[in-house]
C-alpha cells in the first residue's frame, strides 16, 4: 500500500510539474503572440491606405506562420500576404524574419519593382538561413503575394512566390499566376520572379490569400474546400461592402470546418481601391 | 594538400614578406629586378622543405630565419594524419574551420631547425593547453611537498614526545628513590614526632610518584598515538618520496650526462685542432673512453627519465585517491613517458610528411648529360654531372635496375629501341611547339660499355644520350642550351608526375627558359597550364613572355624597400597591390602591354574606351562580345582607377580620341570630378560628353542582377542581399580572377541567357557608350 501511495504521489507531482511547465510555455507564446501582432500593420494604417478592405486572419495556434504586411511610401503602397514554412512557433519566427526583411528592403531601396523586391527578399532569407542549395538542407522559406499600388498612376504591380492574386472585375475572377518557386532555396536553381503590371478598373476587388482557406477539410464529405468554390464564393460576395465580405468568408469557413480540426493558419485580404 | 600561402622572415634580403597567397590556379610568378629578392623567396621555400640553409642566408643582425607555409587540409585528412595522439582542445576545430594548416620552420643558431605547427590561433590553443597542464602539475607538486612536510612534522612531534616520555620516566625513578629513602629512614625512627614527620613526607612522596605515573601514562599514550601517526603519514608520503627520489636520481644522471657531453665536445674541438697525428691518436683514445661513458649514461638517463615520469604520474593518481595497486596498474598501461598530446613539434613533423614535395628545378644539375655511368645512377651518386636529369630520364622511361640485368644483348637492344620510340612519341605529344625550325625532335639513349681506351672503367656500362632531328644526331651538350633546357624540363615534370607515390609537388623554378626564344618561353607557360592540376609552379621571371596579361592575379612583385638600395629589405606586393610596386619592377608587364600594342591594336585613333582596371576590362570585353556590338570600340584598362587620369593625359598628348567609363564608387566619382576640374574646365556638360559615370553602380559587378552574378560569375547558390561588388570585397574574392573566368566562359553564352535586370543594366551602359562613339571609317 505504501508503495502505491508513493507512486500516486509521484504521479501527482509529475502532473503538477507538467501543468506548470505547460502554463509557462503558453504564457510565453501568448506574449510572443503580442509581439507578432504588434508587427502586423495596425488597422489605422490599413484604413488610411485602403479605407475599403478586410483582413480575415485566423491563426491555427496562438502564434502564426502567416502574416500580412503593408507600408506606404510616397504615392506607393506596398502590401503582401505570406505563408511561412510550418505554423506555430517556427512559422512565427520565419514570419518575423519576413516582415523585418520587407521593411528593410522598402526603407533602403527606392522604387524597386515588385519582382525585384522578391528577388532581394529571397537573397536575404537564403543568407539568413545559410542556404546554399545543398540537397541535404531544410527547404525553409515562405510563399508570398506582393503588390505595389501606385495611386497616382492607378497601376498595380504584382509578383508572387507560389501565391496568386485574384482580381474580381465585373463578375469575372482574373487570376494572376505566381511563379512556381518559394522565397528561399528550392530544388531548382533560383530564377528571377515575374513582374505583372496591372491597370486597375473601377470597382476592382483585389484578393490576396494563403492556402489555409482552400486546404481546410470539412463539409459533408470531409473534403478540402478547394479553389473553384473559393472563386465562386468571391464572385458571389464581391459586390458587398468589404467588411461584410470578410464576415461572410469567416462564417463560411466556420461552417465548412464544422467539427474538423483547423489544419493551417487562415489569411485572406480583400481590398477595393475605389 | 596544397600550398596556399607563405611567409618568409630573416632570409637573405628579406626581413618579413608578410603572408602572401599563391595563385589559386597553381601558377604563381615572381617578378622584380635583379637582386630584388625573388630567388631568395624560392630558396626560402626550398629551405622550408629540406631544412637546409647556409651561413650566407643569415642577416647581419643575426636574427634567425623562419619560413611559414599554409596548406589546404580537410577534416578527413586531419583526422587520418594526426591520429596517433590527441590535439589540445580546439586545435582540430580551428584547423577544420579554416580548412588550412600552418607549418613554421624555425632555424637555430647552429643552423639546425625544427618544424612546428603554427598559426596564431593554434599557437594560442597550444599555449593554453600547456598552461593548464603546468598549473595542474604545480598543484600536484605542492600537494606532494605538503605531504612530505607533514611526515617531517609528525616525526619531529614523535621524537619530541619520546624525549618528554624519557624525562618523565627519569622523574619517576627519582621520586621512587626518594620514597625508598624515606621508607628506610622511617624504619629506624622511634620518636613519634619524627616518625609522624617522616610519614607525612612518605605520603607526599607517594602522592608525587602517583602523579608522575599518571603523567607517564599520558606520555606513553601520546607517544603511541604519534607513532601511529608517523606510520600513517609515512605510508601516505611513500609515493611522494619515491617520486622525489626518482627525480633526484634523474637530475643527477642528467647533470653527469651534460658534463660528459661537454667533455666530449671539448675533446672533439681539440681533435679538430690537433697538430700532430700522435696528438690526434691520444685524443681519439680518450674520446673513445668518454664516448663509451656517454653512451652508458645516455641509456641510464632514458631509464631514469622514464622511471621518474612514471613515479610522478603514480603519485598524482594516488593524490587523486586512486588506490595504490590500481594506480600502479594504470601507470603501466598508460605509458606516461609518452605524452598523450601532440606537441607543436610532433604535430608539425607528422604533417610535414604529408605536404607536397618542394623541388627546385636547377638548370645545371638538371641538364641531360652526354653520358653517365650506370653505376653512378643506380648508386645515387648525386655529385656526378647530369645525375638528376638522367635519373628523371630513367623514371620517365620506367626503367629500374632489373631492366639492365637482361643478359641477352639483342633483347636488351630491342627493348631500348622500343623505349626510345615511346619516349619520343610522348615527348612530341607533350611538347607540341616548334623548337627552332625543326619540329620533330627525338630522344635516344643507348647502353654502351667502356672499351680499352678507358682502362680504369673498361667493361663497365654507361648510358649515352642523343637528341636527334631530321638532319643531325647530336649529344645533348652539342644542342643549344635552349633545347637542352626544354628537354630537361620535360624530363623533370614527367618524372614528377609519373612517380608512383606522387603526393603533389611544388616546383620552384628560377628564371625558366632563360635561354629560350620568346615563342618557346610562351610555350613554357603553356606547359605550366598543362601540369597545373598536378604540380604547383612558382617561378621567377624578367620575361614578359612568361606573363599572361589576362592573368595578372598570378603575379607577386618583389622589390627593395628603398629604390636602388641593394642593402634595403625585400618587400612583396600581391596582385591586388601591384600598383604600389615601382615601374621598374612592373617593367615586364609594361613591356608586354607595349609589345602587344601593335599586335592587338589596343589603342586606336578614335573610340578608345578607358576603363578603371583589368576587372572592368574583362567584363566590358565580355559584354561587348555578348551584345555583338556593331560599333568599333577599343577598351583600355588603367591599372587602377587612380591611374585613369594619367591615361587620359597620355591619349590627349598623343592626340587620340577617347571616352572614360567609371563606376559610382567614391573613387569613380572622384575620377569624374578630377577630370571635370582638370580637363574640362569644371563644365559638367563637356565632362559628360566624354566621361560616363555608371549611376547606381558601385562596381562593374553590380551591372549583373544578383541572380546572374551568382549563376554566371560566382557559380554558387548562396544568399547575397548586399550588392555584388560589396560581396566580392567583403569576402576578399579576386575580382580580376572572377572577371577573367567570366570572359572565358562568355563564348558559350547569349545575351538572352541573362535576366531582364542584367540586360537592362548592360544595355543602358552600352547605349551611353554608343552615343559617344564616332562612326567607323
Amino acid at each position: 500500500m505504501a508503495k502505491e501511495e508513493h507512486l500516486r504521489k509521484e504521479l501527482e507531482r509529475q502532473r503538477d510539474e507538467i501543468t506548470r511547465q505547460r502554463n509557462e510555455i503558453i504564457e510565453s507564446i501568448q506574449y510572443a503572440s503580442l509581439i507578432q501582432t504588434s508587427l502586423l500593420p495596425p488597422g489605422k494604417v490599413f484604413d488610411k491606405a485602403f479605407p475599403r478592405h478586410f483582413v480575415l486572419f485566423i491563426p491555427k495556434n496562438i502564434v502564426s506562420g502567416d502574416f500580412y504586411w503593408l507600408v506606404s511610401k510616397g504615392h506607393r503602397t506596398y502590401f503582401a500576404v505570406a505563408d511561412c514554412t510550418g505554423h506555430g512557433v517556427p512559422g512565427a519566427l520565419m514570419s518575423i524574419l519576413g516582415i523585418s526583411f520587407l521593411n528593410e528592403i522598402v526603407t533602403m531601396r527606392d522604387n524597386l519593382p515588385a519582382n525585384r523586391i522578391l528577388n532581394l527578399l529571397r537573397e536575404m532569407v537564403m543568407k539568413a538561413l545559410h542556404q546554399t542549395g545543398d540537397s541535404t538542407e531544410a527547404l525553409d522559406g515562405m510563399d508570398i503575394s506582393l503588390c505595389i499600388y501606385d495611386k497616382g498612376k492607378n497601376i498595380l504591380q504584382f509578383s508572387g512566390a507560389n501565391n496568386p492574386l485574384y482580381i474580381v472585375r465585373q463578375d469575372v475572377v482574373i487570376e494572376y499566376k505566381p511563379d512556381r518557386m518559394p522565397i528561399g532555396v528550392s530544388g531548382i536553381e533560383e530564377q528571377p520572379f515575374t513582374n505583372h503590371y496591372i491597370e486597375l478598373k473601377k470597382n476592382d476587388n483585389l484578393y490576396l490569400f494563403t492556402d489555409g482557406y482552400v486546404d481546410q477539410f470539412g463539409g459533408p464529405e470531409g473534403k478540402k474546400f478547394k479553389f473553384d468554390p473559393f472563386r465562386t464564393l468571391l464572385l458571389k460576395i464581391a459586390s458587398l461592402p468589404m467588411k461584410e465580405q470578410g464576415k461572410i468568408l469567416r462564417e463560411t469557413f466556420e461552417e465548412w470546418k464544422g467539427d474538423y480540426v483547423q489544419i493551417d493558419d487562415i489569411l485572406v485580404m480583400g481590398i477595393n481601391v475605389f | 594538400m596544397k600550398l596556399l600561402a607563405f611567409r618568409i622572415q630573416n632570409f637573405r634580403s628579406i626581413i618579413d614578406t608578410g603572408w602572401h597567397r599563391l595563385s589559386s590556379d597553381n601558377i604563381t610568378g615572381l617578378i622584380g629586378q635583379n637582386e630584388s629578392g625573388k630567388t631568395s623567396i624560392l630558396e626560402g621555400l626550398r629551405s622550408f622543405y629540406d631544412g637546409k640553409i647556409s651561413e650566407d642566408v643569415l642577416r647581419s643582425d643575426l636574427s634567425m630565419p623562419e619560413v611559414s607555409c599554409l596548406f589546404s587540409i580537410d577534416d578527413l585528412e586531419i583526422k587520418s594524419i594526426l591520429n596517433d595522439k590527441l590535439l589540445p582542445a580546439g586545435v582540430s576545430e580551428q584547423i577544420i574551420s579554416e580548412k588550412a594548416i600552418c607549418l613554421e620552420r624555425i632555424w637555430n643558431e647552429d643552423l639546425s631547425s625544427r618544424i612546428l605547427l603554427g598559426g596564431d590561433k593554434v599557437i594560442d590553443l597550444f599555449a593554453q593547453h600547456d598552461k593548464t597542464v603546468a598549473l595542474k602539475n604545480a598543484k600536484m607538486e605542492d600537494a606532494l611537498s605538503a605531504m612530505l612536510e607533514k611526515k617531517k612534522e609528525a616525526i619531529v612531534a614523535y621524537q619530541q614526545a619520546e624525549k618528554e616520555q624519557l624525562k618523565v620516566e627519569t622523574q619517576l625513578d627519582d621520586a621512587k628513590a626518594t620514597m625508598n629513602e624515606i621508607n628506610k629512614s622511617l624504619r629506624g625512627v622511634k620518636k613519634a614526632e619524627e616518625k609522624k614527620k617522616l610519614q607525612k613526607q612518605m605520603a607526599d612522596a607517594k602522592e608525587k610518584v602517583n602523579q608522575i605515573k599518571s603523567l607517564l601514562h599520558e606520555k606513553n599514550l601520546e607517544v603511541q598515538e604519534l607513532s601511529k601517526k608517523v606510520q600513517a603519514v609515512s605510508e601516505e608520503a611513500k609515493y611522494a618520496e619515491l617520486n622525489r627520489e626518482a627525480w633526484h636520481e634523474y637530475h643527477a644522471v642528467k647533470k653527469e650526462l651534460d658534463e660528459v657531453f661537454g667533455r666530449l665536445t671539448n675533446l672533439q674541438r681539440l681533435y679538430d685542432h690537433a697538430l700532430t697525428e700522435k696528438e690526434r691518436r691520444a685524443i681519439q683514445l680518450e674520446m673513445d673512453g668518454v664516448n663509451d661513458r656517454y653512451m652508458k649514461l645516455l641509456k641510464e638517463y632514458e631509464q631514469k627519465r622514464e622511471r621518474a615520469i612514471k613515479r610522478r604520474l603514480l603519485a598524482y593518481k594516488i593524490l587523486e585517491n586512486t588506490p595504490p595497486a590500481a594506480a600502479e596498474k594504470e601507470v603501466e598501461r598508460e605509458q606516461p613517458h609518452l605524452d598523450p598530446f601532440y606537441s607543436r613539434l610532433e604535430a608539425g613533423n607528422v604533417i610535414m610528411e604529408h605536404i607536397p614535395e618542394f623541388v627546385m628545378f636547377e638548370d645545371f644539375s638538371s641538364l641531360l648529360p652526354n653520358r653517365i655511368d650506370l653505376e653512378d645512377i643506380l648508386s645515387g651518386n648525386i655529385a656526378v654531372e647530369g645525375y638528376k636529369a638522367a635519373r628523371n630520364f630513367l623514371e620517365v622511361a620506367g626503367l629500374d635496375e632489373d631492366f639492365f640485368r637482361e643478359s641477352n644483348s639483342r633483347i636488351l637492344k630491342q627493348k631500348i629501341e622500343k623505349l626510345n620510340k615511346d619516349l619520343t612519341i610522348d615527348f612530341q605529344d607533350f611538347w607540341r611547339q616548334r623548337i627552332g625550325r625543326h619540329n620533330k625532335i627525338t630522344i635516344n639513349f643507348e647502353l654502351e660499355h667502356y672499351d680499352h681506351t678507358h682502362p680504369d672503367k673498361s667493361g663497365f656500362p654507361y648510358l649515352e644520350f642523343w637528341v636527334k632531328d631530321r638532319q643531325e644526331r647530336l649529344y645533348p651538350k652539342q644542342r643549344s642550351r635552349g633545347v637542352r633546357w626544354f628537354l630537361s624540363f620535360y624530363l623533370e615534370l614527367k618524372a614528377a608526375i609519373s612517380h608512383k607515390d606522387f603526393k603533389g609537388k611544388v616546383l620552384l623554378i628560377d628564371e625558366p627558359g632563360l635561354s629560350l626564344h620568346a615563342r618557346a618561353q610562351e610555350d613554357v607557360l603553356k606547359v605550366f597550364e598543362h601540369i597545373k592540376e598536378k604540380i604547383q609552379v612558382i617561378y621567377t621571371t624578367h620575361s614578359p613572355h612568361l606573363i599572361d596579361i589576362r592573368k595578372l592575379y598570378r603575379l607577386l612583385a618583389v622589390q627593395r624597400n628603398i629604390h636602388n638600395d641593394e642593402n634595403s629589405e625585400s618587400v612583396v606586393f600581391d596582385a591586388k597591390s601591384l600598383t604600389s610596386a615601382s615601374a621598374d619592377t612592373l617593367s615586364p608587364i609594361y613591356t608586354l602591354m607595349g609589345s602587344r600594342l601593335s599586335e592587338q591594336q589596343f589603342i586606336q585613333k578614335k573610340n578608345n574606351i578607358i576603363l578603371e582596371d583589368l576587372t572592368n576590362y574583362y567584363y566590358f570585353s565580355a559584354f561587348y562580345s555578348l551584345l555583338g556590338y556593331p560599333s568599333e570600340a577599343f577598351f583600355l584598362p588603367a591599372t587602377d582607377v587612380s591611374n585613369v587620369q594619367t591615361l587620359v593625359n597620355l591619349l590627349m598628348g598623343w592626340g587620340l580620341d577617347f571616352i572614360v567609363v567609371a563606376d559610382e564608387s567614391p573613387a569613380g566619382v572622384k575620377t569624374y570630378e578630377d577630370l571635370k576640374k582638370s580637363v574640362y574646365g569644371n563644365d559638367d556638360t563637356r565632362t559628360r560628353e566624354k566621361v560616363i559615370l555608371m549611376e547606381g553602380f558601385q562596381g562593374v559587378e553590380d551591372l549583373f542582377s544578383t541572380l546572374d552574378f551568382k549563376k554566371f560569375v560566382l557559380h554558387r547558390r548562396i544568399g547575397i542581399p548586399e550588392s555584388n561588388s560589396d560581396f566580392v570585397n567583403d569576402n576578399k574574392l579576386s575580382r580580376t580572377l572572377l572577371a577573367s573566368n567570366f570572359l572565358k566562359s562568355v563564348q558559350e553564352l547569349k545575351i538572352t541567357d541573362f535576366d531582364e535586370e542584367t540586360r537592362e543594366n548592360i544595355e543602358r551602359v552600352f547605349q551611353a557608350i554608343s552615343d559617344r562613339l564616332q562612326p567607323a571609317d
